[in-house]
């Protein structure tokens, strides 16, 4: 249910960077969401659906672009995809493993007219 | 024509969660956002709280409940500063419900101010709403696989409390296994076993709270 506040600040945000640009329309809001975040992609379309009518992103198509859990371990430096919560230096076997992906959640870009 | 946007989608809400924090450090609050399942002890936790620190620091409540006030009533018998938020339809707390709560507290009288957030192991993960510390309850009935169900709020959660241990023997609730599954989503976890029944490990809590209450005032005396 957390997607109904998360879509809410998508529309806010994508309007005012299209309103900076003069922009008429709002045609794709591109979205980069980490894998940790737990976004449900079809709740958070539908959301952003009923908010968005009668305004200028009502035709708005919404991209989720889901990136993976990413750990870099503190031991080699190697950096990989953590796969089922393990983290697990699949070189070294280290368990001293850094987060460094999978936990964003930001709006990356939108396409106007 | 694209627009390169970059921006944080909860960035609005952080920044209140911000200036929120502002005003509890101005009045030295150390403010704890309590989470966790529906039913796993989160009031129970605050009333044994609140006896164990009576004449020691001095506890309020934010407490948010879905559409009733009984929480608070239940944590008015103990003579708190408690504020009930009644979310309606809402399944988490976020800064503006708790900016819009503070006017309703004195905060100078409060040395911790615990935020009792919605029963829900998703959602109220994603908000910040001011607090030094996030802090969970998982209790032994909801079974020991919960940390790899909801890894978000293991993984924002400084403190884990494991709720009804006394009940342990009579579920199948692997307790090494829910710690290993906790830890493989958060090393620097910190896990503490407690039950409000018996009371077991609640003095463990208190000297989690009283030592971070500490370090970030420097003493127990209030300036």
């Amino acid at each position: 249910m957390h997607e109904m506040g998360i879509a809410r600040s998508i529309l806010d945000i994508a309007i005012a960077a299209s309103e900076r640009e003069g922009a008429q329309r709002i045609t794709r809001i591109n979205v980069v969401a980490g894998e940790l975040r737990g976004i449900v992609p079809l709740q958070l379309t539908f959301y952003f659906g009923i908010i968005a009518e009668n305004t200028i992103a009502s035709r708005a198509h919404l991209y989720l672009d889901i990136t993976p859990l990413r750990g870099r371990c503190r031991e080699c430096g190697e950096t990989f995809i953590v796969e089922d919560y393990r983290y697990i230096c699949p070189k070294c076997q280290s368990e001293d493993i850094q987060t460094v992906g999978g936990t964003e959640l930001r709006v990356r870009d939108i396409e106007v007219e | 024509m694209k627009i390169s946007v970059m921006t944080d989608i909860l960035e609005a809400n952080d920044r209140i969660a911000a200036a929120n924090r502002g005003v509890f450090d101005k009045h030295r609050n150390l403010v704890i956002n309590l989470m966790s399942s529906p039913g796993s002890g989160k009031t129970t936790l605050l009333e044994r709280t609140a006896e164990a620190l009576r004449g020691k620091l001095r506890l309020g409540v934010i407490a948010g409940d879905i559409e009733t006030t009984r929480d608070a009533e239940r944590l008015e018998r103990y003579q708190l500063p408690v504020v009930q938020l009644t979310t309606g339809t809402a399944c988490h707390l976020d800064a503006n419900m708790i900016a819009s709560a503070l006017p309703h507290l004195d905060l100078s009288q409060i040395d911790i101010l615990v935020i009792e957030n919605v029963g829900n192991l998703v959602c109220p993960a994603e908000f910040k709403v001011g607090e030094d510390f996030k802090v969970m309850i998982l209790s032994v009935t909801e079974g020991d696989e919960k940390p790899l169900k909801y890894p978000l709020m293991f993984r924002e959660s400084a403190l884990l409390l494991i709720n009804k241990i006394d009940l342990l023997r009579y579920t199948n609730f692997n307790l090494n296994e829910a710690k290993a599954n906790a830890r493989r989503i958060n090393p620097n976890l910190e896990i503490i076993d407690i039950s409000c029944t018996t009371g077991q490990g609640i003095e463990n809590w208190i000297s989690w709270l009283s030592q971070h209450y500490q370090s970030k005032f420097g003493n127990l005396k209030r300036a």
